[in-house]
């Protein structure tokens, strides 16, 4: 929370230029009716404008403008270029995959770079040039400025109460028993969390609170980093509609942070693209999602699955983010672009306006082909009725300490060659149930039938019978960081994992092996350290479909992949699924990317199956209400879809 | 979720930094006076009774003891003894920690529990003491204190151990090796062990450190190498009565395994983090 760090420096203030702590209690008093008090706006931002530091018409917003970001240690530029304005009142997102600058950006106009990096380029908060002057930026964050942070279940400190947690960043002088229930209030909890500690709540609760504590200062620009990536769908919904509500009726300026292009379109006015350390696009919102100017934003969009019908083809972008100094002398998207032309490799290109309000880094902005018609859907194919390849009936776990089962019964099975996807919340048991299957966890009742055999439990099976259901179901876990072993090359694990399988493991194997998840033969003898999260994935793939498994056990395969490489993984599944006639439990909480892999769905609720059906049938008419709910949650870029 | 990239600052390729530097200089020193003490100084223990007991001076600049024997050439002498205790003392119950350690952590169960008790067993006894006992009773002798101070450092690399491998135990990449069905044994020594191997090592340092320090410990009590050898724990005690005489006697002994020892975690420490920065993304 950067609220914490400077309750007493925003109370001294004071001075001209610094409406922090002096606008927060004002502000506070005139939210007390819930609506904000037009002209006590008028009257603060008034003070600020007669003192003459200030920029005209910039009070409660930020600009930045030719922000880069450097490592002097080893003389790498992170990012550069990066100009953007923020005006009071505004919503804006800053969008992009992972390695694109977007929270190196937030956290420079904070002045909260990790150690080692430096940034340059002038930056106005709140009508006052920030960076050069390290001393009113600290005294700003918390007051005039406010971060939210991404992961709920960090940002609170667990031994003490939220009410204490939130009552820090106060400005002076005001009285918590006042000003603690109000921002609860505000933030639509019951006033008697204050009395709770960060453990009691839920994670859509933690992130409120963290709201509550980032408004506290009465800050007139709130910063949020991902507020919403730790969250359930639907949770991510309330907590958005939420912080935009909030915003409007404060009248802040709002920078969003995210990776989720529909996401920024639904919450933000404006938005802003990055990629590889530079600015590719900014506009609208809805004009941007009618049009994009460039070819990146195109692909970045069109690689986010829809959730209302399926495509045949996810249309992924080749390769991957490439460091900003890799690209600094060209286009840094020329590279993945169909478009590309010599001169994009040529010059490093900065943003122009191509129409009001519209920037874009292409150098063919003006020529770029007509927007495409979005991709038709696809009705399933069909697939003759085969064998079950696994038949779990009532399985039911429960966890020591839970209070409720964490698997409460639940049959599901799946033909040969089949690909059934398994939906629900975290909590639902959807990763109990693949675990169970996978001989991970031990099911207190039910039964597995793995190929026919029973697999309920592996420590009863024979070692022959345990080495064939081995061969016949395999599993990829969601953390492409820790699925592999760091201290083994990736050749070494592939051979072995052939081996296992009862597989010739010779070297030319191996690069078969690679070969086939789309990954250089040369990759055999690097670490993991020294891969991207996708190749990290394609690798845990072909480790698992070494031995050419019937079934294959998918674990939230894609969630922690960008959105472009999320298409790639996606896309090597499903061609692996026809390759090898493969049938697939595919775990996932997001309704978008099951909608283009599964055959069939089971939607799971608090350990119990809610509705299950083929995948058109489910999503396209959801008979139960949390399925439709789930549903509902999914961004789809309209304005309305926060409600 | 998504991740920034991380560790940007830390993919720097750093020089040791001076205190490295200088624990490195020292180590350096140690090891050659273990290994070439009987080159170097070949007659440190010849006596010269005529001359007894000097302050530093020409020819000798530490002064001599009251047998009239150099006190730096007893000095480089003394590592020869010092040194190669305390390396069996860390070698060996680190063997036994990762022999016990590893599969406690991996297996659990009866396998976990046994070696715990005996773990908790050996930490209620006052280390020193049961040292001291053992050597007085068994007569004493160098070998016989290594062999102790073994079994009494042993439950700590156990626990050591079997924590960093709990740790590991239920990453992905562990399950994803049972899910290829390789034995209990392969998965304990190819995949979980050299992602634990840089807490053994930084603790085999730790190690050396404190069984330098216990061995001369038992030394000073008489309980390790015999009186009148040129060792850092003996010679300091043979000397405590000549503090006033020549005080440089018992201050370079004390000095040498303070220095030691301090040197030896210096290091340990820093190549923990290099060993342990090797092969990890973030």
């Amino acid at each position: 929370m950067a609220s914490r760090a400077d309750g007493p420096g925003a109370g001294n203030a004071g001075g001209p230029g610094t409406g922090g702590g002096g606008a927060g209690r004002p502000e506070a008093a005139g939210l007390s009716g819930g609506i904000r008090d037009a002209g006590l706006s008028g009257d603060v931002r008034g003070a600020g404008l007669s003192g003459d530091v200030r920029n005209a018409g910039l009070s409660g917003g930020v600009r930045v403008e030719g922000l880069a970001v450097r490592q002097p240690a080893t003389g790498r530029t992170l990012l550069s270029g990066v100009s953007f304005e923020v005006a009071p009142g505004e919503s804006v997102a800053i969008v992009g995959e992972s390695g694109s600058g977007k929270s190196l950006t937030v956290r420079a106009m904070l002045g909260l770079l990790p150690r080692g990096l430096e940034a340059t380029g002038r930056v106005d908060v709140d009508g006052v040039r920030v960076d050069d002057d390290p001393r009113t930026r600290a005294r700003q964050r918390g007051g005039v400025v406010s971060l939210l942070m991404q992961d709920p279940f960090t940002l609170l400190n667990p031994l003490r109460r939220v009410g204490r947690q939130i009552a820090d960043g106060l400005p002076k002088g005001a009285d918590p028993k006042v000003e603690v229930p109000r921002l609860l209030a505000e933030v639509g909890l019951p006033e008697d969390v204050a009395g709770r500690h960060p453990f009691q709540l839920s994670g859509g609760m933690r992130q409120r609170v963290g709201l509550a504590a980032a408004l506290a200062g009465g800050p007139r620009v709130l910063v949020a980093d991902e507020p919403t990536t730790a969250l359930d769908a639907t949770t991510q919904r309330e907590v958005l509609a939420l912080v935009r509500r909030i915003q409007r009726e404060r009248d802040m300026a709002f920078v969003l942070i995210t990776h989720d292009l529909r996401l920024a379109f639904s919450t933000c006015d404006r938005v802003v693209v990055m990629y590889a350390g530079r600015i590719m696009e900014t506009g609208g919102a809805a004009a941007v999602r009618n049009e994009q100017l460039h070819p990146y934003t195109r692909a970045l969009l069109a690689a986010e699955p829809p959730a209302d019908r399926r495509l045949a083809v996810i249309p992924a972008v080749p390769g991957s983010v490439p460091a900003h100094d890799a690209v600094a002398d060209r286009c840094a998207f020329a590279e993945r672009c169909s478009l590309a032309v010599a001169e994009c490799l040529a010059v490093g290109p900065v943003p122009k306006a191509v129409r009001p309000g519209r920037e874009s880094a292409c150098l063919r902005a003006t020529e770029l082909p007509a927007q495409p018609a979005p991709a038709p859907g696809v009705t399933l194919p069909f697939r003759g009725l085969a064998d079950a390849v696994l038949d779990v009936r009532d399985l039911r776990r429960t966890f020591a300490g839970a209070g409720r089962p964490a698997l409460a019964g639940v049959s599901l099975s799946i033909a040969s060659g089949e690909v059934v996807g398994v939906v629900g919340e975290s909590g639902s048991g959807k990763t109990t149930l693949a675990r169970c299957v996978a001989g991970l966890e031990r099911p207190d009742a039910g039964t597995i039938l793995l190929d026919g055999v029973d697999c309920s439990d592996y420590g009863r099976l024979s070692r022959t019978a345990v080495r064939q259901a081995r061969r016949t179901a395999q599993m990829i876990f969601q953390d492409p960081y820790s699925t592999l072993n760091p201290a083994r090359t990736i050749g070494a694990a592939l051979a072995e994992a052939l081996r296992a399988d009862g597989r010739p493991a010779a070297s030319g194997d191996v690069a078969r092996l690679l070969e086939s998840v789309g990954l250089g033969r040369d990759m055999a003898g690097m670490r993991p350290a020294g891969l991207s999260g996708g190749e990290r994935q394609r690798v845990a793939i072909a480790r698992a479909v070494a031995g050419e498994p019937r079934l294959l056990i998918c674990d939230e395969p894609v969630s922690a992949l960008d959105v472009s490489v999320q298409a790639q993984i996606l896309g090597l599944l499903a061609e692996l699924r026809e390759r090898l006639s493969m049938a697939m439990l595919f775990i996932t909480h997001d309704l978008a990317v099951v909608r283009q892999i599964a055959d069939r769905l089971y939607v799971l609720e608090a350990g119990r199956c809610v509705e299950t059906g083929s995948a058109d049938q489910v999503l396209d008419a959801p008979a139960h209400p949390y399925t439709r709910a789930l549903l509902a949650s999914v961004p789809d870029g309209s304005a309305g879809w926060l409600g | 979720m998504k991740h920034p990239r991380a560790g940007l600052a830390r993919e720097t390729r750093r020089r040791p930094p001076i205190s490295v530097a200088v624990a490195l200089a020292v180590l350096v020193a140690v090891a050659v006076a273990t290994v070439f003490a009987p080159w170097i100084v070949p007659d440190a223990t010849a006596q010269d009774l005529m001359l007894g007991i000097t302050g530093p001076g020409p020819g000798h600049p530490l002064g001599t003891d009251d047998l009239g024997r150099d006190v730096l050439e007893l000095l480089v002498a003394g590592a020869r003894t010092a040194v190669p205790g305390a390396l069996c003392v860390a070698a060996g119950s680190m063997l036994i920690g990762n022999l016990v350690g590893l599969p406690a952590g991996y297996l659990g169960g009866w396998v976990d529990a046994l070696a715990m008790r005996w773990a908790d067993l050996v930490f209620s006894l006052p280390a020193l003491l049961v040292a001291i006992v053992v050597a007085g009773v068994l007569g004493g002798g160098y070998g016989l204190a290594i062999a102790v101070l073994v079994v009494l450092f042993a439950p700590t690399d156990t626990r050591v151990v079997r924590g960093a491998v709990l740790e590991q135990r239920h990453r992905p990449y562990v399950e994803a090796a049972q899910l290829k069905n390789l034995s209990a044994w392969r998965i304990m020594t190819r995949h979980v062990w050299p992602n634990i191997a840089p807490v053994a090592l930084a603790n085999v340092f730790l190690n050396f450190a404190y069984a330098l320090v216990s061995l001369a410990s038992l030394s000073f009590l008489g309980l390790g190498v015999p009186a009148g050898s040129p060792d850092w724990g003996r010679t300091l005690s043979d000397n405590r009565t000549q503090f006033l005489t020549n005080p440089w006697t018992v201050i370079a002994p004390g000095l040498a395994i303070i220095a030691t020892a301090a040197a030896l975690n210096i290091v340990g420490d820093w190549l923990y983090e290099r060993v342990d920065r090797r092969g990890r993304a973030r």
